[in-house]
């Protein structure tokens, strides 16, 4: 019975998504694949962000409210290892490492940051440690834009694209040609998603294995955790040091997608729209964020149009004021009216802890 | 170092004030009100809005034009509205949310999705350039060993007045002795015949006033923003945290604390050149406390973790 009700509820999700996407093209005669691929490479970015928050809030029961400093931290050490220009005066860095490494560099130092994090912070109650993950995301920020010799400052990081755009293949090339799309775009996007299904694919494994089933019993029941031998805090450290991880790839791949990298981008806003996906999609499933991320950024790509029938010549501060007013009013409502997002389970959500 | 100190007791007396709005709340209720920057941003835009010139058209999408009030009139009149404001909220917000059994952290989540709506309405519909109020510029004096303007220094004593009558408010009248009751059990004090009801409603319009209160201050001595309650509110959950979450006369003391630090940190020697991350001490010192000490200078001892 339970499991026919989720699947109901799967197919319902798949339809809207697939009817969200169909609205993009019914919205835009012209350019539709260029909107949409813009819009799935966001939502791939989003909602891998958005599955490391899961790792965190769905299934650990951690009110991390600093998701944009481990996105951050990723592209900030991935992308200052490679070849780069950085700083007021565009100083050149012509050496580093390959890609690869770097990445992965970069995704260990963003989980280290949240264990580093998650060390005093394991302790606090629910509410302190969402005042504490959001000021410490403030000090991260705050600290790249002062280190203007190490970060680049407020002029952030540019130049280093090629580093991942000499690797596009051929076929995306010739297909942006005829279809008019951005390649290096598309390119990022593609990588976006397979990292996503590379995600799941670990996570589902690590969700039904031993350490996945104590996980969730640390959310549910610590006590009864450490009762059966477990230690609970360092569960909770090594689901911090996870999720953050993957945020930290996620950060790289969005900074990739920019284009140039500056410190406007790691904001609290950032980490509020990386909630609003995750409570969309559903908190704690696994596939919830995907979906929630895509129908998320339909949404906000579309919202200028309800923004220019408010105003007429909507400026660029009115749009994007427009668009978090949204964002925020969508919190609040599914919130209030549905918690459990899209695909949540509601007894697995955490919410009336005292 | 010292000449910041009165730069820091402005900003110790905002985020005091502001605190001790958080606080009280917090107690009562257990909510932790990330749109409580809104309401102190609510304070400063009314007071504009009331008291600029009639003829002054930046304001509401030029269509609305100001009212060209009194100034001191003005300020309560805000003051008023920020009280309202925080009643209404309750009304249709927060009271459906607790008797719907809706638990503190979706609250919580409710309040971070509503200060991001409420500072776009600002930003769409109220102001999204940086102004000030209709006041004449004054030259800074010293006072004892503090520079400020002689009006900054009467928001100074007002701020100290004001804490200094909520204080006797909470420990003699018989509503701040229902308020500790409704924070120390709803259930207990609903018993002994308190309308439980009726003082969260009480605490929020004051909470909220008091906030309005703090953002005219803050007008007062910077400028009026759309986003200028987001900007404080992290000061402000430091001054509540570092006096002890929950306790009113901890939260004073915090929040003025806090004020100087950030302010006098900027004279540090390894701070120079570095002004932009004075706002990172604060914060910083904030994790630690709750590191070593999570229930604050003046906090209780009770379960949390």
């Amino acid at each position: 019975m339970n499991s026919l009700l989720i699947s109901k509820r799967f197919i319902f999700t798949v339809v809207i998504t697939s009817l969200s996407i169909y609205l993009v093209f019914l919205l835009n005669p012209e350019g539709a694949l260029r909107i949409l691929i813009n819009l799935l490479t966001f939502a791939g970015i989003y909602g891998l962000s958005a599955i490391g928050l899961n790792v965190h809030f769905g299934w650990t029961g951690l009110l991390n409210f600093g998701h944009a400093s481990f996105m951050g931290m990723g592209a900030y050490v991935t992308l200052l290892l490679m070849p780069h220009a950085a700083g007021r005066e565009g100083e050149v860095t012509t050496t580093g490492l390959p890609i690869i490494i770097a990445v992965f560099v970069g995704i260990a130092a963003a989980a280290l940051f949240g264990l580093l994090l998650g060390l005093p912070a394991i302790r606090l109650r629910g509410d302190y440690l969402a005042i504490v993950t959001i000021a410490a995301a403030e000090i991260f920020r705050l600290l790249v834009r002062d280190l203007e010799s190490i970060t680049g400052g407020v002029y952030g990081i540019i130049s280093y694209t090629e580093n991942l755009q000499k690797f596009r293949p051929e076929f995306i090339n010739s297909l942006s040609l005829s279809y008019e799309f951005a390649p290096s775009q598309a390119w990022v996007g593609i990588i976006a998603w397979v990292s996503i299904i590379l995600t799941l694919f670990l996570l589902k494994r690590l969700n039904s294995s031993p350490w996945g089933r104590a996980l969730r019993a640390v959310r549910e029941d610590e006590d009864a955790v450490r009762a059966m031998g477990k230690n609970a805090v360092w569960l909770k450290l090594q689901s911090f040091m996870l999720g953050a991880g993957i945020a930290g790839l996620s950060g790289v791949l969005l900074a990739f997608n920019y284009g140039s990298l500056e410190t406007t981008v790691f904001v609290p806003l950032l980490t509020f729209y990386v909630w609003a996906i995750m409570i969309l999609g559903g908190v704690g499933s696994l596939t919830g964020p995907i979906f929630g991320s895509i129908i998320f950024w339909v949404i906000i790509s579309e919202t200028d149009r309800l923004a220019y029938i408010f105003f007429e010549n909507a400026n660029g501060q009115q749009l994007a004021g427009f668009r978090f007013l949204l964002v925020g009013l969508l919190i609040m409502l599914l919130m209030i009216f549905r918690p459990s997002g899209l695909l949540g389970k509601k007894e697995e959500l955490l919410l009336d802890v005292k | 170092m010292l000449d910041q100190l009165g730069n820091g007791l402005l900003l110790g007396i905002i985020i005091s004030v502001a605190s001790v709005a958080l606080s009280l709340l917090y107690g009562v209720t257990r909510i932790v009100n990330f749109a409580h920057g809104e309401i102190i941003a609510l304070g400063a835009i009314a007071t504009l809005f009331f008291s600029s010139p009639i003829d002054y058209r930046i304001l509401f999408l030029d269509k609305f034009s100001p009212l060209g009030l009194n100034f001191a009139l003005s300020c309560i009149l805000a003051v008023i509205v920020c009280g309202l404001f925080g009643g209404l909220l309750e009304l249709i917000l927060f009271r459906p949310l607790r008797k719907g059994n809706v638990g503190n952290i979706a609250v919580l989540v409710v309040t971070i999705g509503l200060s991001i709506f409420i500072r776009h309405l600002y930003l769409l519909f109220a102001t999204g350039k940086v102004q000030n109020f209709p006041l004449e510029l004054q030259r800074r004096q010293t006072y004892l060993f503090f520079d400020m303007t002689p009006r900054n220094l009467k928001v100074l004593i007002i701020g100290i007045l004001v804490m200094i009558l909520i204080g006797l408010l909470l420990t003699y009248t018989k509503l701040g002795k229902a308020m500790r009751a409704v924070r120390d059990s709803e259930e207990l004090s609903s018993v002994s015949g308190i309308n439980s009801d009726n003082i969260i409603l009480i605490t929020w319009i004051s909470s909220s006033m008091l906030a309005g209160l703090a953002g005219v201050f803050q007008a007062t001595i910077n400028d009026v923003r759309w986003n200028m309650g987001f900007l404080i509110l992290l000061l402000i959950f430091a001054g509540t945290v570092l006096g002890g979450i929950g306790t009113s006369f901890g939260a004073m003391v915090g929040g003025l604390i806090i004020g100087i630090l950030v302010q006098v940190s900027v004279g540090l020697p390894f701070m120079e050149g570095h002004t932009e991350a004075k706002n990172a001490v604060a914060l910083g010192i904030m994790i630690v406390i709750l590191l070593f000490r999570p229930q604050g200078i003046f906090g209780q001892k009770e379960r949390i973790s």
